[in-house]
């Protein structure tokens, strides 16, 4: 199997078995339950801890956007998210836009 | 019979298909950049659906597996290790009946479908909670395999800039779906400790950072948040 291949598939099936582990660990655990709003906490803590990093030290294409322009449609997007009573959508082409502003101002 | 599932189906068609779309389109160019085959690019969304994983290994492909296939492996597993406390936290939301019910669900455990559902479900009838997390995570599911290959066959026409543009959409909509959720006391803690822990990866190898700062930050706001109710 060529190593793309076994890669994908191992990584696949860890995937599920994690997804599939959680769900066998909740078992009958009601909502409130502290472990409940522990792995509630340690979900939303990783995906905020995995925006910052792929906001101010990103792989790939994105890291050849300055970083002002990558804070920029951050905080636009953010901001017009809390001021739009959370439109989704809306802020989530002014946080572009501001991104793309920025960049060209900077590199322009 | 599943009278829940078109609402879900219609609200990932709303903002999370585009911003999901736009993600996927950027990956599907990575693939081919990294000299990967279109079927990769479709069985990697499907299979993994979790895009930092899925990126972990298109840069381990980019760069000839130099690390070692085990190695890229367990930095994508790391990286989408929150799908256990996410799987955690959306069961008892879904939960009615035995728990085999809950099945069907669990390939679509993913950032998307559960910010989604942890907003809307509580919102909709518990027996027609599951049919409502099945319309969702399928169709997004569908929708970024779509995307996936789109952005696979157009990676030619797509320059350097578009491609840039293109995976800015990807933390900015996280960020956007936990900004929706700050004016709560318990997620705003969340969001808060888990942006301070991400420094840990200025101490810690990239594979383990992620990983570590969501246990520590996820840990610390829990704390946080049993002294507030304590106190």
């Amino acid at each position: 199997m060529p190593p793309a291949d076994l890669a994908l598939l191992l990584t696949a099936l860890a995937c599920l078995a994690l997804r599939l582990a959680g769900v066998w660990l909740a078992g009958g655990l009601s909502v409130d339950h502290p472990a409940i709003a522990w792995a509630t906490a340690v979900a939303q803590a990783t995906l905020a801890a995995f925006v910052a990093l792929a906001i101010v030290a990103p792989a790939g294409a994105l890291a050849e956007v300055p970083l002002a322009a990558r804070l920029a449609g951050l905080a636009v997007g953010v901001a017009t998210c809390l001021a739009s009573r959370r439109r989704l959508l809306p802020s989530l082409l002014a946080g572009l836009a501001a991104m793309l502003l920025v960049r060209a101002v900077l590199q322009g | 019979m599943f009278p829940a599932f078109l609402p879900g189906l219609r609200e990932a068609l709303a903002a999370p298909g585009v911003a999901m779309a736009a993600t996927f389109l950027a990956f599907g160019a990575a693939v081919r950049e990294a000299g990967l085959s279109a079927g990769w690019a479709l069985l990697a969304c499907w299979g993994i659906y979790g895009m930092p994983g899925q990126l972990v290994l298109v840069q381990a492909a980019a760069t000839g597996w130099a690390g070692g296939i085990g190695a890229a492996v367990m930095g994508a597993i790391a990286v989408n290790a929150r799908f256990l406390p996410m799987a955690v936290s959306l069961a008892p939301v879904l939960a009615h009946g035995p728990r085999g019910r809950l099945l069907p669900a669990v390939p679509f455990i993913a950032v998307t479908p559960w910010a989604a559902a942890m907003r809307a479900l509580p919102g909709v009838e518990r027996a027609d909670r599951l049919s409502w997390f099945l319309g969702f995570g399928l169709t997004s599911w569908i929708v970024a395999g779509c995307a996936a290959l789109a952005g696979f066959f157009l990676a030619g026409a797509l320059g350097q800039e578009a491609r840039a543009a293109l995976l800015f959409v990807n933390p900015l909509y996280y960020a956007l779906l936990l900004a929706a959720d700050l004016d709560r006391p318990a997620p705003r803690r969340a969001v808060l400790c888990g942006a301070a822990a991400a420094s840990l990866a200025l101490i810690l190898p990239a594979s383990m950072a992620l990983l570590a700062a969501g246990i520590v930050g996820g840990t610390a706001a829990f704390l946080l948040g049993r002294r507030r109710a304590a106190g």
